[in-house]
């Protein structure tokens, strides 16, 4: 069957303009669908800049009066250690903390800051990707120690000078050694306080210990506090009671956490597992809600890119058969021949569809090596465009061919190849020898 | 070239028991051209014996061409029976007549017929490919029998670098390769000038001849059928007459 070769070859012309469509609509999609799966990446690098994928924060559920004017069965879910022990005995639960959140002032000498408090429960903290850079992580025990994010020192100003928002140059407080004040009166340090507080009893200050400063991590962790969760319930009832007394504020305690943050060990795991604590009647949101739906998006304009190279390649295919079908005209005589000499209707068939097929595959096979040399470029070219749109982490490359997709490639374009070929294979087949021996 | 003389007095011997290897009975054909129906052969009865040289000669038109195409299965009769070494081959199935013609035929046109992307010796090897005979073996007989008609020197040369003779040559040599028991020539000499018409009519002669070949031959040309054992003229698709050659063919002039 070697003259399929040099058939291809003496129609040399017609041969590679057909390989070259063949090529085209490879590329198309190989192209396509690796810039669908690059977004991809890139969604997912992006989010796990963000935070951790497979952590699902779990709320109370909202019940304000709208709620129960809109119906449906409440239940009587609370956040309290007895949801979380539930939590914990989920299978694929890595570890269950609750949460309370503050917004709270720290004192280092003449220097303050207004930072966010998070209490946890300080015997997990390490299994939520809490990296410390210096000193060390919050042990239990811990009540009056408290971890900073790494840009917490930078946010420490004097409000009694006089360009206190001039942050920056070397950081005036070393949270480690320094003694640290912990408040809730926002005014603590300030050089008038307001009227307001005029009359009252000043909000209390608590000593407090720097143990340890995180990792930068890029995300929200970096501006906060972290200690005990009992501390700082504590810390907020008091408070809370404070100025309750002034007539500010509503908080009645023994309603359970304000939320509670759940580490799953296995990504796979996280929708399941929310889903499970949505039952149970709470709110709950994971990062993976948007990956999820970043991912459905990305699906979405995935299809329509490969749509779009479907329609190229296609139209290759139909060039294949054309080509085919033409070859056979040219070639009704050698068919004929062939078909006198004693070919087997298998032999031309397979000749044909042999034709086909290697022009797909070769179509294919250099379509996927154009590929890998469009993708070079848009990754190294095409990446400042992307730039431009919108800031992008390190190493994302906008297309990505994976090596299942070039193989895919080269074995669809020789199927499709082949499956061209099919029908002019069967005219051959069937024409005539006699029609196509007659000498006139 | 070839000892024809000798060949011939084997083949014209009388005494030799011959079995017919084709037979012809009531073998008619007509062709629907529009709502018109054209009779190309009327009513056909005719044997040939094993080894004859028979030459059909005919005008165009006179049905020689399709009786020839009836007897290599390129087409079915309307009527009757072809009966090949014992087969009836107009009620095969292409695949079987395929499987027939690999085996028993082979075939010498005007118009050479020669693959255009194959060289010499690819287009002789093509009844011994289709056969899957593996390709040292069928390049090897493909070399011999280049030789055997004068183109040891033009083996790996395409059919567009050859002259008609050459070509021909070519033709001939890819005819006989697989030893078939029949062979069946259509106008052979018609593209080739009179010089070269009688070095190829020797070739296929002294070549069928040597192998004990029936060679059934279709010309309009008188000269030609004089190489023949028996010439049957044609005439509005019934046989006219047979004219038997007794000895002396080919070298009576």
């Amino acid at each position: 069957m070697a003259f399929g070769f040099g058939n291809l070859w003496r129609r040399k012309t017609k041969t590679i303009l057909t390989i070259l469509g063949v090529i085209i609509g490879t590329t198309a999609i190989v192209i396509m669908i690796s810039l669908g799966i690059g977004m991809n990446e890139n969604f997912r690098r992006e989010l796990e800049n963000m935070g951790s994928l497979n952590l699902i924060d779990v709320h109370m559920p909202y019940r304000g009066p709208g709620m129960m004017e809109r119906g449906g069965p409440i239940k009587n879910a609370r956040l309290d250690d007895k949801a979380l022990a539930e939590f914990r005995k989920l299978e694929g639960v890595e570890a269950v903390t609750p949460i309370a959140q503050d917004y709270m002032r720290f004192a280092a000498g003449k220097y303050v800051t207004d930072i966010s408090v998070i209490g946890m429960d300080t015997a997990v903290m390490d299994k939520f990707d809490f990296k410390i850079d210096k000193g060390r992580n919050l042990l239990p025990g811990d009540t009056t120690a408290v971890v900073f994010g790494s840009q917490a020192p930078t946010l420490f100003y004097n409000p009694k000078s006089r360009n206190f928002y001039g942050m920056g140059g070397s950081n005036p407080v070393n949270l480690i050694s320094d003694k640290l004040l912990l408040t809730m009166n926002h005014q603590y340090g300030e050089r008038r306080q307001s009227s307001s507080g005029d009359d009252s009893k000043p909000l209390k200050v608590y000593k407090v210990k720097g143990v340890g400063v995180l990792q930068q991590s890029n995300d929200e962790k970096d501006y906060s506090a972290y200690m005990d969760i009992k501390s700082l319930e504590k810390i907020i009832a008091e408070g809370r009671k404070m100025q309750r007394q002034q007539g500010v504020g509503d908080f009645s305690p023994g309603q359970g956490y304000q939320q509670a943050k759940v580490k799953v060990k296995d990504i796979q795991d996280v929708q399941r597992i929310q889903q499970h604590i949505k039952d149970m009647g709470f709110e709950c949101f994971s990062l993976s809600d948007i990956l999820k739906s970043m991912q459905e998006t990305a699906l979405g304009i995935q299809a329509l890119l490969g749509g779009i190279g479907a329609i190229s390649l296609l139209v290759a295919a139909l060039g294949i058969t054309n080509t085919m079908i033409m070859s056979i005209y040219e070639r009704t005589r050698e068919i004929g021949v062939m078909k006198v000499l004693g070919a087997n209707l298998n032999d031309i068939r397979k000749l044909f569809l042999l034709e086909a097929g290697m022009i797909g595959f070769l179509g294919g096979l250099l379509g996927i090596g154009f590929s890998y040399g469009i993708s070079y470029l848009l990754n190294y070219a095409g990446l400042s465009f992307i730039q431009f749109m919108g800031p992008v982490g390190e190493g994302s490359r906008m297309s990505v061919i994976p090596a299942w997709l070039s193989a895919a490639a080269v074995v669809f374009a020789a199927v499709v190849g082949l499956v061209s070929g099919f029908y002019p294979a069967r005219r051959a087949m069937r024409l005539s020898a006699l029609e196509a021996i007659r000498t006139e | 070239m070839f000892i024809l003389d000798e060949q011939i007095a084997y083949n014209s011997g009388e005494g030799l028991a011959i079995a017919n290897i084709i037979e012809l009975k009531d073998v008619r054909k007509v062709y629907r051209v529009g709502n018109e129906k054209v009779v190309a052969l009327d009513s056909i009865n005719l044997t040939i014996e094993e080894g004859a040289f028979c030459c059909f000669l005919g005008t165009s038109g006179s049905g020689k061409s399709t009786l020839l195409n009836l007897m290599a299965g390129l087409e079915k009769p309307t009527k009757g029976q072809i009966v090949i070494k014992g087969s009836r081959i107009e009620r095969m199935s292409e695949q079987e007549l395929a499987l027939f013609r690999q085996k028993h035929v082979g075939f010498i046109f005007q118009s050479f017929n020669l693959l255009p992307a194959l060289n010499a010796v690819e287009n002789v090897c093509l009844p011994l490919t289709f056969r899957g005979v593996s390709k040292e073996i069928r390049e090897a007989r493909a070399r011999k029998m280049l030789k055997d008609v004068g183109l040891e020197t033009h083996y790996r040369h395409r059919p567009s670098q050859m002259s008609g003779g050459q070509q021909q040559r070519v033709g001939i040599a890819r005819a006989f390769i697989g030893k078939p028991g029949i062979v069946f020539a259509d106008e052979p000499t018609g593209n080739l000038d009179s010089k070269t018409t009688m070095e190829v009519m020797k070739l296929i002669t002294g070549i069928a001849r040597q192998n004990g070949q029936t060679l059934i031959l279709v010309t309009h040309d008188l000269g030609i059928a004089r190489y023949a054992d028996r010439v049957i003229h044609i005439l509005d698709g019934n046989i006219e007459k047979i004219e038997e050659n007794s000895g002396n063919v080919g070298v009576n002039q």
